[in-house]
């Protein structure tokens, strides 16, 4: 949903105000005058909104993610200006405005050879060889379409039996690996264990994908430590991957043996590794038959990696742990997959999420961070001259703080259609009457008398609010984050840009996920598309996106299955549990 | 049924007379292994095999299906005794095993590799980065072997030729008059060490900074040596080289080490200026242009006034602005090919190797057509070059229309998303 900034005082206002629960006459008008003044809601959306009521939020939030989901198609010339651009699915919309972006065309598979349904003999292997026009060899080819079509068990094994009958018995490495994953698709543990005692016998030791086949292979059956043993081999050469892991893992908690299963998952973080999600959900789903208070704390500890690391758990993983923590005895959680509103309450349960600021030490750490390894970088030349930096950083000390950077460039070249320095004075002007102090960012050529540049407007530019210009071989982008951060935080900056590449250069995950964190809680994006109208912005998320909890409460965004997210936005989706008390 | 059990059969039953006829498809020992897998098969498995043997029905699947199996199984014998010879729990020859299973599995890695290379296989952090060393040595190797079965045609080819010459002379006494022995090549080298000498004392200075070993990797490195050598190669070609100059090349830096290495003993007789100094230190500062591809000046003419710099450096690591920032830092003016203005770019980066720098500076030098002086640009990086002479005026005029009526184009469009997203 769209808010005007028409002042930043009663811009918090709007967002305390509650849209999705008892909608005043009051609530209405603002809601309309939204809609009109961005013109670019559609109503249904609105009006369905309308009918929620808290008992049927998790039914009617499926629906309109449906329907948002099936709208795509429909409205992609609109801005959908519904959900925060750093949220999940947002990059993908702005794609699909695209006009130019179209599927890629698939390009048409030449399949020579029709795969055999059914077990073959010999002479009719033989004849098949013969139609076999191809540069590769025939055996292994055949044997690779198999794998990837997913034939039956038994016509590859004519195949193989065909081999060996030609070849003395002996079927060569490739065409059993290619046999075994076959095997384990249909889940032939017999077969797989056929196999595993031929290779045991034949080779002294496998390589990577022949033994992570048949640890897959092997869990479901009741050798499953001899799946131990591989994982064992695979380590004296290489780490194992972490489907290797999560195998054996299952196999482990397939036999209820908890405690290999928890091993295991200690040596894979031991390895830096990053879990699967699917790992964690095993976990949670053996869960519910375990009645232990050590089991449960290490479920809670799983869920405080999701928290340290920002991974956000899929839909049925979500689900798997609102059915754990709804099967805990005598807790008597409830669970509701809910969204929040912009105020950061959790239309659940109504408590208030974590805030998206900062604390002292975190922006403290960031703001140095920011100096040191994006302005900075080790070569203050890259990105601008020791001169301008110094010049910098007097200018922002003999400033008072401000309450709002401008990206100038960017911002002025939001509507290609219209001048430069005119939609700059635009946005100044607007904001300026709001009594905001404001700090212009640009660089040097701005000044210049262009047809695209008009001094008079620069001027007058200059006159509202303090401005600063780099040199025109300098990146403007370090010195805007510089600013605001420099500001306090209550500064907030206007850019379109995403500011990835800045986000790159910060050194550790651990950084670059704060400074996401302030990105999202700091940056106001410009979303009309009309020059002339009233500027609009995108509303600052005020909550964090991240697992948390209060002890007797817990909520945790998750990814649904049908919206893609790009790694730079969050989801909108939560789950929310509580105690009822 | 059963091919294969029939053909066992068959075979078992003609045992006797295996002596004649099995030497000629089966290797001595190959064939032991064989008939005995064959004798044990058969008597496993001869009791369970109903006598069904016949082509009209339809025989039991399983049995065929199974068949193989066993076999495997049981010439596991031989096989193991084979390969656990080597019983060692070394690293080093568990990686060897990985490697031919890998290559059993038709995967991109070498057949033979060094003790070195293991080393260093071992020593790689990452497994992906494993996986492209293995496909590099994989590559190496196959190049290596073409190139030996092409030189062993060649030696067979010229073998044949002599013969047939041999048999021609003999029956012939040539007399020719010449005016010149056949030594061309050493004239010719002898010609270029002139005209490099010429080129050492008033030629046109062409700086290469080598102040770029920190940033590269020793591939990296590696590449950039070949390429300067090559560079050089075509300066001393020339009719009117460059005076070559290596400038901040540390005697004891990895730099040195590998061009020492490359040119051998020629490394002492190169005709080019080697120096630990700067180029600020040796040319006035005025007269120096840093050529990299990240300046926003664009070069119009070659000055023959002008020191031009080359960066020497291999940038596979993506640090754009490097050079640019150690031009910015010594306050040296710095320019880059104009490249847009004269070609249609396509793909790749503007950066260019240092050969092809090196042949389009003595292309301008020498006629100073930039559409000459740019046919080095590689193809495959662009389409095809701009009719700027002839349609300029218009050209710039449309797309200042373009602009200020904010009509479609393209430029405008550019800067754009680069500023937005």
């Amino acid at each position: 949903m769209t808010f005007c900034l028409s002042g930043i005082g009663n811009f918090s206002k709007l967002w305390k105000s509650n849209p999705y629960r008892g909608l005043g006459p009051g609530h209405s008008y603002l809601a309309l005058f939204v809609r009109d003044h961005c013109g670019i809601r559609n109503q249904q959306r609105w009006f369905s909104l309308k009918t929620i009521s808290p008992q049927n939020t998790k039914a009617t939030n499926l629906l309109i993610a449906k329907a948002r989901y099936r709208r795509k198609d429909e409205d992609s010339n609109q801005v959908s200006s519904d959900s925060h651009f750093l949220s999940a699915g947002a990059a993908k919309k702005r794609s699909q405005m695209n006009p130019q972006s179209k599927d890629p065309v698939m390009p048409s598979v030449r399949n020579t050879i029709q795969l055999p349904t059914k077990p073959l003999n010999s002479e009719e292997w033989d004849k098949l060889k013969e139609d076999f026009k191809g540069k590769a060899n025939f055996e292994s080819w055949i044997g690779s379409q198999m794998a990837h079509s997913h034939s039956s068990v038994n016509v590859a094994k004519s195949l193989l039996a065909w081999v060996a009958a030609k070849n003395n018995g002996i079927v060569g490495y490739d065409l059993l690996v290619k046999y075994l994953s076959l095997c384990v698709f249909h889940k032939q543990t017999s077969e797989v264990i056929d196999v595993y005692e031929i290779m045991k016998a034949r080779y002294k030791s496998l390589e990577s994908g022949g033994y992570s086949l048949l640890i897959r292979g092997l869990i479901h059956s009741d050798r499953w430590r001899e799946a131990l043993l591989l994982l064992e081999d695979i380590k004296k050469v290489m780490t194992p991957s972490t489907r290797n892991y999560h195998d054996c893992i299952q196999g482990a908690l397939l036999h209820k043996d908890v405690d290999v299963a928890w091993n295991l998952y200690q040596e894979l973080l031991g390895h830096d590794l990053i879990p699967l999600l699917e790992t964690l959900e095993a976990f949670f789903d053996f869960g519910k038959d375990i009645r232990d208070d050590h089991y449960s704390n290490k479920l809670l500890d799983i869920l405080l990696y999701l928290r340290n690391n920002q991974r956000y758990p899929g839909e049925s993983f979500a689900q798997s742990i609102k059915t754990w923590f709804e099967s805990l005895p005598g807790k008597q959680w409830k669970g509701q997959f809910t969204t929040i509103q912009k105020s950061g309450q959790c239309s659940g349960c109504g408590k208030t999420i974590e805030s998206i600021h900062l604390s002292p030490e975190e922006y403290d750490f960031l703001k140095g961070k920011i100096m040191r390894d994006v302005i900075d970088g080790g070569d203050q030349y890259k990105k601008t001259t020791p001169q301008e930096l110094k010049r910098f950083e007097n200018f922002v000390k003999s400033c008072p703080p401000f309450d709002i950077v401008i990206d100038g460039l960017n911002v002025a070249k939001m509507f290609p259609k219209a001048r430069e320095s005119q939609v700059l004075l635009d946005v100044v002007s607007q904001l300026a009457k709001q009594n905001l102090r404001l700090l212009v960012l640009g660089r040097k050529h701005m000044l210049r008398q262009h047809s695209r540049w008009r001094q008079n407007d620069m001027e007058k530019v200059q006159k509202q609010a303090s401005c600063f210009f780099a040199d025109n071989i300098s990146e403007d982008d370090p010195f805007l984050l510089y600013a605001t951060l420099h500001s306090g935080n209550h500064c907030k900056f206007i850019t379109n840009d995403l500011m990835r590449d800045h986000k790159a250069c910060l050194p550790d995950a651990k950084t670059q996920h704060l400074f996401f964190k302030w990105q999202q809680g700091h940056q106001l994006a410009i979303i009309n598309r009309t020059p002339g109208s009233k500027i609009g912005f995108q509303h600052i998320l005020s909550y964090d996106t991240v697992v948390q909890t209060t002890g007797d409460s817990w909520h945790i965004p998750y990814d649904e299955d049908l919206v893609e997210r790009y790694s730079y936005e969050v989801p909108t989706k939560w789950l929310c549990l509580y105690q009822k008390t | 049924m059963s091919v294969f059990l029939k053909m066992s059969v068959s075979v078992a039953f003609l045992r006797p007379f295996a002596r004649v006829l099995v030497p000629f498809a089966l290797h001595r020992k190959r064939r032991n292994l064989y008939s005995t897998i064959l004798q044990r098969y058969m008597s496993s498995n001869m009791p369970s095999v109903p006598c069904s043997n016949k082509e009209t029905t339809s025989p039991p699947e399983q049995l065929e299906l199974d068949g193989w199996k066993a076999t495997m199984k049981s010439s596991v014998q031989n096989g193991v005794s084979i390969v656990s010879s080597s019983e060692d729990e070394d690293p080093l020859v568990a990686t060897r095993e990985l490697i031919e299973m890998w290559r059993l599995l038709g995967k991109e890695v070498p057949e033979h590799i060094t003790e070195e290379e293991l080393q260093t296989i071992m020593g790689c952090a990452s497994k992906s980065s494993k996986k492209k060393y293995l496909k590099y040595l994989f590559i190496k190797e196959k190049a290596k072997k073409a190139k030996q079965i092409k030189k062993e045609m060649k030696a067979a080819a010229r073998e044949e030729a002599k013969k047939a010459q041999l048999l021609e002379t003999t029956e012939e006494d040539k007399r020719q008059d010449f005016l010149f022995l056949r030594l061309w090549d050493r004239s010719m080298n002898i010609a270029m060490g002139w005209r490099g000498a010429q080129a050492m004392q008033f030629g046109q200075p062409l700086v290469f900074d080598m102040d770029y070993d920190n940033y590269m990797k020793p591939k990296e490195l590696q590449n950039a040596v070949s390429q300067l050598l090559e560079s050089e190669g075509w300066n001393r070609r020339d009719v009117d080289p460059f005076h070559i100059y290596f400038c901040n090349l540390k005697i004891d830096s990895s730099y040195y080490g590998e061009l020492v290495k490359r040119y051998r003993e020629k490394w002492d007789k190169l005709l080019l200026t080697v120096t630990e100094k700067s180029y600020v230190d040796l040319f006035p500062k005025d007269n120096i242009i840093y050529l990299t591809a990240d300046s926003p000046n664009v070069m119009t003419t070659f000055r023959h006034d002008k020191v031009y710099i080359v960066g020497s450096f291999v940038d596979k690591n993506m640090q754009p602005g490097t050079s640019l920032a150690k031009a910015k830092r010594l306050k040296l003016a710095t320019e880059c090919l104009p490249l847009d203005k004269y070609l249609q770019w396509d793909v790749g980066t503007k950066n260019l190797t240092l050969d092809q720098m090196m042949r389009i500076l003595l292309c301008l030098k020498n006629t100073g057509s930039w559409e000459e002086a740019l046919k080095f640009v590689p193809r495959r990086k662009h389409t095809g070059y701009l009719e700027i002479s002839q349609y300029s005026q218009e050209f710039v005029n449309r797309l200042k229309k373009a602009k200020t009526f904010g009509s479609f184009s393209k430029v405008s469009r550019n800067v754009r998303t680069q500023k937005v997203t």
